[in-house]
């Protein structure tokens, strides 16, 4: 099956977010539920004698940012199910307590590819995130597979 | 144990194994902190109703347990992970165990980054969730 979708979309910026509020707290919450000791990033008089100079969240901290109303809007659909096949992350400035962060996204790929089971595409979108200071906090590529 | 440098970095060098139970609690206290409280990731009878074996492990909380994996390596070296990909394969069951690893497959002097294969393994063996990561050594 030919990959049908309107190749202008590659590229072209469909939404921005309102800038989302880093809490010390949601910091240390997230580092619970994923079981995180390291003092850098859940002990504030052991992060401030750190290379941060205090607490950053953990890298995977940048993958909980959601997108907006907009996302499944403008991203193409393929076939009836579409999963979550992974994600590629570049990380950048680190996210400390009091940032404001907000979200940029765009298409950046599409693709179909045929395995053992059979015909899938992906498309890849990519949202970045950008803190209060105007620093690139991580390219995060959510790549979402279906099956055709 | 010593902290890992650049220089003492070499390629098939290993990355856990760490083995550790996932609990479906964990889960779902991941699903709470993040917003991704839906039932799939919080309720069993739910999501075999959408046809899965049993409440799922978010991917992106596969994503942070693998971090976590490459961070520990990391230590207080002062190395930085640059990059982490990753690929979920086949869906993440809690109240099992699981394991992670890796291992170094590459170097590179130039910009002194180090590249790994990293995953998480099932009790029978399968790598449900793949990944590679950079990490960076600052001089």
């Amino acid at each position: 099956m030919a990959v049908d979708y309107d190749p202008a979309i590659i590229g072209r910026v469909f939404e921005t977010t309102d800038p989302v509020p880093v809490s010390a707290e949601a910091i240390a919450t997230f580092c619970t539920a994923i079981g995180e000791t390291n003092p850098i990033h859940v002990d504030a008089a052991a992060a401030q004698k750190g290379p941060w100079g205090g607490i950053t969240a953990p890298p995977s901290f940048a993958v909980t940012f959601r997108n907006g109303q907009h996302f499944f809007q403008h991203v193409p659909r393929f076939g009836k199910q579409g999963f979550d096949a992974g994600k590629d992350v570049e990380f950048g400035a680190p996210i400390r307590p009091g940032d404001a962060i907000t979200l940029t996204s765009h298409v950046k790929e599409v693709y179909e590819k045929t395995g053992r089971t059979g015909s899938m595409v992906f498309v890849v979108v990519r949202s970045t995130l950008t803190n209060q200071h105007g620093e690139m906090v991580a390219h995060v590529d959510h790549k979402f597979m279906s099956r055709t | 144990m010593s902290e890992v440098t650049y220089a003492s970095v070499q390629i098939g060098d290993t990355l856990g194994p760490q083995e550790f139970y996932l609990s479906k609690d964990q889960v779902r206290a991941y699903a709470k902190a993040t917003g991704m409280w839906v039932p799939r990731f919080t309720d069993d009878e739910a999501a075999r109703k959408e046809g899965l074996p049993g409440m799922i492990t978010p991917g992106n909380m596969s994503l942070a347990i693998m971090s976590k994996l490459v961070s520990d390596w990391i230590g207080a070296s002062g190395a930085r992970m640059i990059r982490l990909g990753t690929t979920y394969r086949q869906p993440v069951l809690p109240d099992h165990t699981l394991t992670l690893q890796g291992f170094i497959t590459h170097k590179s002097e130039n910009d002194r980054t180090a590249e790994m294969d990293v995953w998480v393994e099932s009790e029978e063996g399968d790598r449900l969730v793949i990944g590679t990561a950079t990490v960076h050594f600052p001089r």
